[in-house]
């Protein structure tokens, strides 16, 4: 097939699957993945050049974005509570999981470290919507909750450039922007986007896109990731961006319509259903893998800091999605795990969505009425947290 | 005739506004008080990005609070006050908890949503018929 033909069949594929998540009511990232799924092994596709360079984008946009919507005020209130159960809720389940795969299913070295990081993430996104569903959101057991997500993601990202790196002498001008970038952006970016703004054609993201193509190129060439910068780099921005919402609604506007389908379609595509259908013992071990730690680790703390819902805290902190399909597409791009070991990992992040989340809302609901949200709830936040 | 307290169903879509004007008929002939209640449905669940449930909750809140302000309008211009609840959850569960809750003498919805989800797990009508604590009536 063509790369046009192949172009056409995906992008009917993002299309289908967007009015399937509005009708069904499920996110559209988990619908292009299990659509990139299906397309990928009933017509055998490869995946072009194109589509890979599109996806690693788009994970790094996703990264840049994960840090942006931190609500970094916030977290400076609960850290001293949400380190410890962050920490754990990644901890935990790398450790074990990597131990697992290394010496009970016999990966080598760096398989087993994707493996373990690929399955320690929790999901900020699916965490954020149960807590504004349930109103704990305003809670301060939400807002911990948050908080202890994005230690684990920190240190998703933090691992996963640090345990993989192979340093070059491109590492100093990588770490060079990578820093000056940090400092400086959240500085130029109120002239710039005040002087370039508001405009059709969009500087603000092109700055953006400028900066992350930058640093994807010098990680690359430094034989390193450009995930942690971009995170940060997200998370420094992250004050702007609550102030001046409508760029980050653009921001979004371009990468849900265009990026991020191709990343997720991309991971889909890339699993095999015969390999997973042929794994199922070694999906269930991966499975627990992931849970039992997190279960084990966190729901200790989580009596102590987020009581009484201690079961709801460990279950929403033992979900996974956007990271886990990060690391595992950086494992299977950079040629460290095969497809069938992606497929298997895939599979248990997506399972990690699902199963904690629904078991969560189905029995461990907590039933807060929105007058004893207010009264739990900190101090108003001055920025993001405020319209969230 | 019974009807004291009338809850109506709203979501918007055009078998809930034919079911709003049945309940306002039966409200003008019963001097019935009306209630609108609006559900909120569940936001995208397992979502990717924190982006995708942010802007689904604020077209959420914008779409339900236009739907709020419409209502009240066309209430008024019968000559009736409406108080519109506007809440989020899961429909049938929820309009058969405020309907006991509220004890009301008579819930009025729609015969379907906007949604195929409305129907993948037998219609929320359907599902409100049997749970409700007072009559139902399905408008077609």
């Amino acid at each position: 097939m063509s790369d046009i033909a192949i172009a056409a069949l995906l992008v009917a594929t993002i299309l289908i699957a967007s009015t399937i998540s509005i009708e069904i009511g499920l996110s559209v990232a988990l619908i292009e993945l299990l659509a990139g799924v299906i397309v990928g092994n009933t017509f055998d596709l490869r995946v072009p050049s194109w589509l890979t360079f599109i996806g690693s984008f788009a994970g790094v946009l996703l990264t840049f974005q994960a840090g942006a919507e931190v609500d970094v005020p916030q977290f400076r209130r609960e850290w001293k509570a949400s380190v410890s159960i962050g920490f754990v809720s990644f901890f935990a389940p790398f450790a074990v999981v990597g131990l697992l795969a290394r010496y009970g299913l016999g990966w080598n070295r760096r398989e087993s470290e994707i493996g373990g990081l690929a399955l320690s993430t929790t999901s900020l996104a699916v965490v954020y919507a149960v807590l504004v569903e349930t109103g704990l959101n305003r809670a301060l057991v939400g807002k911990r909750l948050m908080s202890a997500t994005f230690v684990t993601d920190i240190a998703t990202v933090a691992g996963l450039t640090v345990l993989f790196v192979k340093p070059t002498l491109w590492i100093v001008p990588f770490v060079v922007v990578s820093l000056a970038l940090i400092v400086g952006l959240p500085k130029t970016s109120p002239w710039f986007f005040g002087r370039y703004g508001n405009r059709v054609i969009e500087p603000e993201i092109k700055l953006v896109f400028a900066v992350l193509c930058l640093l994807l190129w010098l990680g690359g060439r430094a034989n390193s990731q450009a995930v942690l910068p971009a995170f940060i780099l997200g998370l420094v921005m992250s004050d702007h961006y609550a102030r001046h919402r409508i760029e980050q609604e653009r921001l979004r506007v371009v990468a849900f319509a265009f990026l991020t389908p191709f990343f997720f379609l991309k991971g889909g595509m890339s699993v095999s259903a015969g390999a997973l259908w042929a794994n199922l013992g070694i999906l269930a071990i991966l499975f627990a893998g992931k849970m039992v730690p997190k279960f084990a680790g966190v729901y200790p703390l989580a009596r102590r800091y987020t009581a009484p819902h201690a079961t709801f805290t460990t279950l929403l902190m033992s979900t996974g999605l956007t990271f886990g399909t990060i690391t595992s597409l950086y494992g299977l791009n950079a040629g460290i795990i095969d497809r069938t070991k992606f497929s298997l990992l895939i599979a248990v992040v997506v399972l990690s969505a699902i199963v904690p989340t629904a078991i969560a809302q189905r029995f461990f609901r907590p039933h807060v009425e929105l007058e004893d949200a207010a009264s739990l709830a900190a101090p108003a936040t001055a920025q993001a947290g405020a319209s969230r | 005739m019974p009807f004291d307290k009338i809850l109506v169903a709203i979501d918007g879509s055009e078998c809930s506004n034919r079911a709003f004007a049945k309940a306002l008929d039966l409200a003008t002939l019963a001097n019935a008080r009306i209630t609108a209640l609006a559900v909120e449905g569940p936001l995208p669940a397992y979502a990717a990005t924190v982006g995708e449930v942010d802007e689904v909750k604020r077209e959420k809140d914008l779409f339900f609070s236009a739907l709020a302000s419409r209502v009240r309008q066309e209430a008024k211009q019968r000559g009736l006050e409406v108080d519109v609840d506007v809440r989020p959850g899961h429909a049938a569960e929820l309009i058969s908890q405020v309907a006991t809750e509220g004890r009301y003498d008579l819930v009025v919805l729609g015969h379907r949503g906007h949604f195929l989800r409305d129907h993948l797990l037998g219609s929320t009508a359907d599902r409100v018929a049997e749970h409700a604590p007072c009559p139902v009536m399905i408008v077609r």
